[in-house]
């Protein structure tokens, strides 16, 4: 048994898992404990809470509320699945889009920027078009592609940028996010896309739903009813699934990667290195596009077009995804539901102990540092390993003083 | 032979996972010798010398100084025990001074204040006592290679070494420089010094060294005294099996040109001049075309140009009578075959698999893929074809990262991809640097084999016994012009010295006119 656990944690893979696992693990700790430092210091809360606290940071997913007597109660529930599921379709696509630049060596910090450009192009088609003469699904799709592509031009442009001009993505990239949380905000505001309708939302644009049109559920709210779920978390799904085999599979995905590992390489080997970052921040865009795309279309989200002051935090936190899942695109739906799980756990904080709502964020923040580490941890797995084999090596090394070894066996 | 032992390093064994590097490994150097020490590329001589210097720490085995048992845990250590080593790359600081980099880590200070005067004195004076002439206000990025090694033993030598490691000193140097540095290690070792020579090199072996001690695959095969032994037996010693050291191969029969270039200028990145300035030769078909010269006198440059990793910025490229001035990497890779100087840098991607190496250019053909889809299983029977064929030694096989091979091994990869693709012009650059005399071996004969298939080869080499041995047509190059053309069968190193040191050169297609 031993030597099976030893055989498996020389596995990069396996090493990778358990890193990821365990920064998860340390993040989780570290927030029960500031939840208990807040609790124990705040008369207002106290010992109580704090074991409440405890169990809602660890479990909130499968809280189901308080009974007669006030007691948390957990179970299954439906709802806090279904929500988990929609909010982690965005975070698993914006966690692809970083982790594609990942794999061509491109750090995408632009995925803000192409998520608020797929926003406001999935919304003005969405919104535009009257379902009155086209029919809804195809107004869907059309929304749908809007969104990708507009993503894929703004993550293009710091690619072209990078592979023309040789100027660092990552400034570029910082660049375009502040451009396009402007030029949304100037394209919306008292457009004809403001709800002006409703007292106190004119700050808001209309939700799709206004125009009749939303992704399907088909099914998904008899199976998390009360929930706001539907098929867009089988088409990040599907995504994911589909980059996994276009990087590992494909020939343009070789391209890719053999970038990302060695440009210098790649270019000798007669693969157009430039086309190739132009491509890879391209798909990394059109990914956060749909990102955006699949979380405003579902019909009963809002966007408050005011966003010059700042950037949507879903694209920021793909980075966390992707790192706690290695860029592995498949890795990274779950990492993404995990992420959102730790959102629903912070919601069930607020609504059922007397804890401020930002104190969820602060244990989200804790977490999402502790992923960056999941590297160092996998360092530190590695030196163990060797430290072991070197220990066992002074042991296990059997007298061999008296042999002998003179050259010439072959000739 | 009443010499006292002044390091003696007693059955070391060290081992990394799935490979023991140092199997009871026994060296014991004397006082007042060069010691050389020799082995193929992975037979534990640079991980002995990890372990003396307190890189790594050994399983089993001790270390004595003087008969003392000491314990080597890092560097410092070993630098408190007046161990010196000059590392095969430099560990110089570029933007420093010459002697702000003898200094470093061990400078006098005042009060917290560097006292440089006292330091400059010092330097200065074993400067001049060892004749290792140094500018110690220059910069290290302006200085040459050459130089920069000087630096490098200065530094062993204020801090009063007694032990001086050399590991491959002489991969970098001119014939000239590498005769410099026999004559200093030899002066060292008459002052009481003694000097560990790590090498592959046998000829240097037998001019500098008194004893000479053998690895092969991480075992102590043997030490011998350097005057009972000569070359031959050396090179068997070390590769367990009776060598080739001449190249054979019958007289060339060189057809077409396949490869002419003309007026062939390409812009350099160090200065405003051409890097190459208006070269005009031919490679023909069957022959090996070597271009000889110095480091850094547009070999490098000329590639880059050729094989359209730089632009050109004139002249034409003309491959199997197409113009290939202007066109793409890939394009050009239609004729050519290309054996990068850098193999980490250019010719393999480390963190792939052997396998997916192999199909660096070819991955988009055919066979290896359908609609875009990569066909993993073809490419792995491909690379499993490859390495049986051209014998890659790996741990796992296809699935091996290249990273974790051996540097012969990569090499020997590199050449069996390239050489696969049966293209009509091969360009090998430096194909056997730092590889030891098993793989040079092979490798040559790889050549040759190319040669008589009726390929053209363009060899880049900087080494004069390769060029000597292998070319059918020498080529010398200087300040990016080629300065004179040779049959090898007609020349001797000393002549091409001369034209590789700008002291003598052709006029302008003299000789090939």
């Amino acid at each position: 048994m031993k030597e099976k656990w030893s055989a498996l944690m020389e596995k990069e893979g396996a090493k990778t898992v358990v890193a990821s696992l365990l920064s998860i693990l340390i993040g989780l700790l570290m927030g029960c404990i500031i939840v208990l430092i807040v609790g124990l210091t705040n008369p207002a809360l106290g010992a109580g809470s704090v074991w409440d606290g405890i169990r809602l940071v660890l479990g909130g997913i499968l809280s189901t509320g308080r009974d007669a007597v006030g007691k948390l109660t957990f179970g299954f529930n439906p709802t806090n699945v279904g929500n988990m599921l929609f909010r982690a379709t965005p975070l698993i696509l914006t966690g692809l889009s970083v982790a594609v630049a990942f794999k061509t060596g491109l750090f995408n910090i632009g995925a803000p920027g192409q998520y608020l450009m797929g926003t406001a192009a999935t919304l003005i088609v969405a919104l535009s078009i009257p379902t009155a003469s086209v029919p809804a699904p195809i107004v869907w799709l059309l929304a749908f592609l809007a969104g990708i592509l507009a993503g894929a031009a703004w993550g293009a442009i710091p690619g072209m940028v990078k592979a023309l001009l040789n100027i660092n993505e990552v400034l570029a990239c910082i660049m375009t996010n502040w451009i396009a949380a402007n030029l949304v905000t100037w394209v919306f505001a008292d457009s004809i896309w403001c709800n002006m309708e409703e007292n106190g939302k004119t700050g808001y644009i209309y939700k799709t739903a206004h125009n009749g049109v939303e992704t399907a559920k088909w099914g998904l709210d008899a199976v998390f009813p009360g929930s706001q779920v539907n098929w867009g978390i089988i088409i990040a799904i599907v995504l994911a699934v589909v980059v996994y085999v276009f990087i590992t599979k494909t020939t343009i995905g070789y391209e890719l990667v053999s970038c990302g590992s060695n440009r210098h390489a790649a270019r000798y080997a007669g693969i157009n290195d430039k086309r190739n970052i132009v491509l890879s921040m391209a798909i990394a865009g059109g990914l956060s596009g749909a990102a955006a795309s699949l979380y405003y279309l579902s019909g009963n989200t809002e966007f408050f077009w005011s966003t010059y002051q700042s950037l949507p935090a879903v694209g920021f936190n793909g980075i966390p995804v992707a790192l706690l899942a290695a860029s592995n695109p498949v890795a990274i739906i779950f990492t993404g539901c995990f992420m959102s799980m730790l959102n629903i756990s912070g919601q069930q904080l607020t609504n059922l102990t007397g804890y401020n709502e930002y104190i969820t964020d602060v244990i989200i923040a804790a977490i999402v540092y502790l992923s960056a580490f999941s590297l160092v941890i996998k360092m530190l797995l590695t030196g163990r390993k060797k430290r072991k084999t070197a220990a066992s090596g002074l042991d296990s090394r059997p007298a061999q003083d008296g042999r002998t070894e003179k050259g010439g066996e072959g000739a | 032979m009443a010499a006292e032992n002044v390091i003696e390093m007693l059955h070391i064994t060290k081992e990394f996972p799935g490979i023991v590097a140092n199997d009871d490994i026994t060296l014991q150097l004397r006082r007042g010798e060069v010691h050389a020490l020799l082995g193929e590329n992975g037979a534990g001589k640079s991980t002995l010398m990890s372990v003396l210097f307190g890189l790594y720490q050994p399983e089993a085995g001790i270390i004595k100084k003087n008969g003392q048992e000491v314990r080597i845990n890092n560097p410092n250590d070993a630098t408190a025990l007046g161990i010196g080593m000059v590392h095969q790359h430099f560990k110089l600081i570029d933007v420093f001074t010459v002697l702000d980099n003898i200094i470093l880590g061990a400078e006098t200070t005042k009060a917290g204040f560097l006292q440089k005067k006292e330091a400059r004195a010092k330097v200065q004076a074993l400067s001049e006592r060892y004749g290792l002439k140094v500018d110690l206000d220059a910069k290290v990025e302006d200085i040459t290679v050459g130089m920069q090694q000087r630096v490098e033993i200065l530094k062993m030598l204020y801090r009063d070494n007694e032990i001086l490691i050399f590991d491959e000193p002489t991969a970098v140097l001119t014939p000239q420089e590498i005769d410099e540095l026999m004559a200093t290690m030899k002066e060292f070792a008459k002052e009481g010094k003694s000097i560990l020579f790590i090498s592959h090199k046998l000829n240097e072996i037998m001019a500098v060294s008194d004893r000479v001690t053998v690895l092969r695959k991480g075992r102590y095969i043997g030490t011998v005294d350097t005057k009972d032994t000569d070359r031959q037996s050396l090179s068997n010693m070390m590769v367990g099996r009776s060598v080739q050291l001449e190249v054979q191969k019958a007289p060339a029969k060189p057809g077409e040109a396949v490869l002419s270039l003309r007026d062939f200028c390409v812009p350099s990145k160090a200065h405003k001049r051409n890097a190459v300035n208006g070269v005009s030769f031919d490679v023909r078909a069957g022959e090996i075309l070597c271009i000889a010269g110095i480091d850094g006198n547009g070999q490098s440059e000329l590639v880059y140009g050729l094989t359209g990793m730089e632009k050109s910025s004139g002249g034409t490229v003309t491959l199997c009578g197409e113009d290939i001035s202007h066109a793409s990497i890939r394009h050009r890779g239609r004729n050519m075959s290309h054996i990068p100087e850098d193999r980490h840098k250019h010719g393999l991607v480390l963190d792939f698999a052997l396998e997916q190496n192999m199909v660096l250019q070819r991955y988009r053909e055919k066979q290896f893929q359908t609609n875009g889809i990569i066909n993993r299983g073809a490419i792995r029977e491909y690379a499993q074809r490859l390495i049986r064929q051209y014998d890659v030694r790996s741990g796992q096989g296809p699935v091996t990262v290249a990273r974790s091979m051996s540097g012969g091994n990569q090499q020997k990869a590199i050449i069996a991809r390239e050489l696969d693709r049966e293209k009509p012009l091969v360009v090998a650059v430096q194909p056997t640097r730092g590889l030891d005399v098993g793989a040079i071996e092979y490798i040559h004969s790889q050549l040759v084999a190319e040669r008589d298939k009726g390929r053209a080869v363009l060899l880049v080499s900087l080494e004069l016994d390769e060029v000597m041995n292998l070319s059918d047509r020498i080529l010398v190059m200087y300040e990016g012009e080629i300065v004179g053309e040779f049959d090898p069968k007609k020349t001797d190193i000393q002549e091409l010295g001369l034209y590789m040191a700008g002291a003598k050169r052709m006029e302008k297609g003299g000789q090939s006119a």
